[in-house]
């Protein structure tokens, strides 16, 4: 079979999807691995595969990698079950060390630059800009009010300096 | 020279934000698949908690260049969706996706292929025998879709 026939055929979408024989993987692989021209096509679909899947993601609950980890947690292994560290110096006897504080936390540093809040907040946020813009209109309105009555204190000094010349 | 052998624990610990890493990138993709499949927030959960914590496992699998990372989780998910597919019967036309803007540019031909195999667990044969037509026509029609996937906006 050539290439572009092969490509054409719809073997590779089947693999991508998983429904693939086994007969068909060991075929497909085989092919991957001697034509760069399936290898490119491939690559392709991978692409388009997470393209689809990223346009159909959905946020995961805030707590379920939480769960995850600690799932994990309970398989690998336990400090007390582990070996001990080879090290030569464990050769020479020294004076045990006490365990200092420090050395009971692991420090963890968070990658993402992003907060999660609980969705309660959305309504004090939009109370908080609710009330900027009160207190921005009332701003607005008594500076207005303001700048009115000193142009009214103005023409009255005016007219009374008018008064005292006749 | 350096005697020291790493600790199971820090290569547990090690391993444990491989999979966090790969949960950061990939898990809202996944769980987007498993819910358009399981149709419920807490199901579609479980099983996303299900494929993380096989993935520990499987660590070394994603070095193997065969797949690309998320088209291997995909596998071990629908490797996990497996006796969800086997034990629920199909939904129909009706239940796929509305708003999936590459369904909606496809056939209902293509349509019922594509969901069929990505969202309902069906096999190419199983499909085959479903429209009468023969497996390369199903496979041709598997293509269709993913070109019209890949030239979508």
């Amino acid at each position: 079979m050539k290439t572009q026939e092969y490509i054409e055929s719809g073997i590779l979408e089947t693999f991508v999807l998983g429904v693939a024989t086994e007969q068909e993987v060991k075929e497909l692989l085989y092919m991957k691995a001697k034509y760069p021209e399936v290898n490119e096509a491939l690559q392709q679909l991978e692409n388009d595969m997470e393209k689809l899947a990223r346009d159909l993601a959905v946020e995961p609950p805030s707590g379920t990698w939480y769960k995850i980890a600690q799932e994990i947690n309970a398989v690998i292994p336990h400090q007390e079950t582990a070996p001990q560290v080879f090290n030569r110096r464990d050769n020479y006897k020294q004076p045990e060390k006490e365990t200092s504080k420090a050395d009971q936390y692991i420090v963890v540093e968070g990658e993402s630059s992003h907060m999660r809040l609980h969705k309660s907040w959305r309504w004090v946020f939009a109370a908080v800009f609710i009330l900027g813009k009160i207190f921005l209109a009332f701003a607005i309105y008594f500076y207005l009010e303001n700048k009115h009555t000193q142009e009214q204190i103005q023409e009255l000094k005016t007219e009374i300096r008018l008064l005292k010349s006749k | 020279m350096n005697t020291q052998v790493q600790n199971p624990v820090s290569i547990g610990h090690s391993r444990l934000l491989l999979v966090h890493k790969l949960y950061h990138k990939y898990a809202g993709m996944l769980l987007g698949y498993i819910f358009d499949v399981v149709k419920n927030e807490t199901i579609a959960e479980q099983y996303l908690i299900a494929v993380f914590r096989d993935a520990i496992h499987e660590l070394n699998e994603f070095a193997n260049e065969d797949l690309s990372t998320f088209c291997y989780l995909h596998a071990i998910t629908r490797k996990k969706l497996a006796e969800y597919f086997r034990d629920t019967t199909y939904h129909n036309r009706e239940s796929y996706n509305s708003n999936n803007k590459y369904l909606r540019q496809m056939s209902f031909e293509q349509q019922f292929v594509f969901c069929g195999i990505h969202w309902q667990g069906k096999t190419t044969s199983s499909l085959a025998a479903e429209l009468n037509k023969p497996e390369e026509s199903i496979r041709k029609i598997l293509k269709d879709c993913f070109t019209i996937i890949r030239n979508s906006n």
